[in-house]
């Protein structure tokens, strides 16, 4: 459905702002594929007639990062692995820089809004495109790919480099329309 | 068992190197997660070496013992071995180290079992390959 024109704000509450990661590396299969959720964010969502005047912005605390679950590895991931990789996203990847999202252009899609703009990660600064797609039921969601490499992030890596977060992520927004 | 050969450098004399190397104190530490537990006698020490993979990790403990030394040729002969802490997995390894002028080579036959082993020999040889070149070059910091 088209979503209603309007200024929306976003956040935790309306909400869940996701991040996946793979691995790579010969010791891949010792890894976990994570599911890591952002737990403090702000998106500003303004919707024009027709899509025209629309524009999406978004913020994200880098040190709000938080393991969810993770699959696929040697073990499973206890709540002490979970706030270690917490840790080292902190410490040795992001550095709690900056996440900022903003739209140069949005147009209306089927179903939503096809959205072009800049995604600041860490204070470098490279153009992206997504769908967000509506639901009848107000629900938003949409998703981006992308190399951490694009933006001059190093993908950790560990047990002398032959253990490694795998160079794309994914990451997913999955939120509730608010209610004016 | 898995056999691995690295040559190294320090820059330094050679007499040095294999001070260092007869060390255990100092030489079990160049081994990233390496810690000597207990010197058992001069030639000996109780160790263990935790292995970390991101988040997991692994610790084998057991022994370290210099078994041939040779100091007209400034050779050694070292034999580790170790079992996983918590597991049933086991890290043995023969250490052969021939030094030469400002550095040597160092041939390792190990055999690992376990968990660690599950992974498949190409994983074995790859993090074995990494911890030993990491080991050479913190060899040249002693």
């Amino acid at each position: 459905m088209a979503i209603p024109p309007g200024s929306y704000t976003l956040g935790p509450a309306d909400g869940t702002l996701t991040v996946r990661t793979g691995k790579a590396g010969a010791a891949a299969k010792a890894g976990h594929n994570l599911v890591i959720e952002v737990t403090r964010w702000e998106a500003a969502l303004e919707v024009g007639a027709g899509g025209g005047g629309s524009s999406v912005a978004l913020t994200a605390d880098a040190r709000s990062l938080a393991v969810r679950s993770g699959s696929g590895g040697m073990g499973s991931l206890g709540d002490e692995e979970k706030a270690s990789i917490a840790q080292s996203i902190d410490d040795d990847v992001l550095k709690g820089g900056t996440i900022a999202f903003r739209s140069s252009a949005v147009v209306e899609a089927p179903g939503g809004l096809r959205v072009q703009g800049d995604l600041d990660l860490l204070g470098a600064t490279r153009p992206v495109a997504f769908d967000l797609d509506a639901g009848d039921d107000g629900r938003l969601t949409g998703s981006i790919r992308f190399k951490q490499s694009d933006w001059g992030i190093k993908p950790f890596s560990a047990l002398f480099g032959t253990l490694k977060v795998a160079d794309e992520v994914e990451v997913d927004v999955d939120a509730k329309l608010p209610v004016e | 068992m898995v056999e691995l050969d690295h040559s190294f450098s320090t820059g330094k004399p050679t007499d040095y190197n294999w001070d260092a190397i007869l060390d255990l104190d100092r030489l079990i530490p160049c081994v990233q997660g390496g810690k000597v537990v207990e010197r058992t006698s001069p030639t000996a020490a109780k160790a263990e070496i935790k292995v970390k993979m991101g988040a997991m990790s692994m610790t084998f403990a057991g022994t370290v013992e210099v078994v041939e030394q040779d100091d007209a040729a400034h050779r050694a002969l070292l034999k580790v071995k170790s079992r996983e802490v918590g597991g049933q997995g086991h890290a043995n390894a023969d250490v052969a180290i021939d030094l030469n002028d400002g550095g040597g080579t160092i041939h390792t036959a190990a055999q690992i079992t376990g968990k660690a082993a599950s992974m498949g020999e190409g994983v074995v040889v790859s993090v074995l390959d990494g911890l030993i070149k990491d080991f050479t070059q913190r060899l040249g910091q002693i």
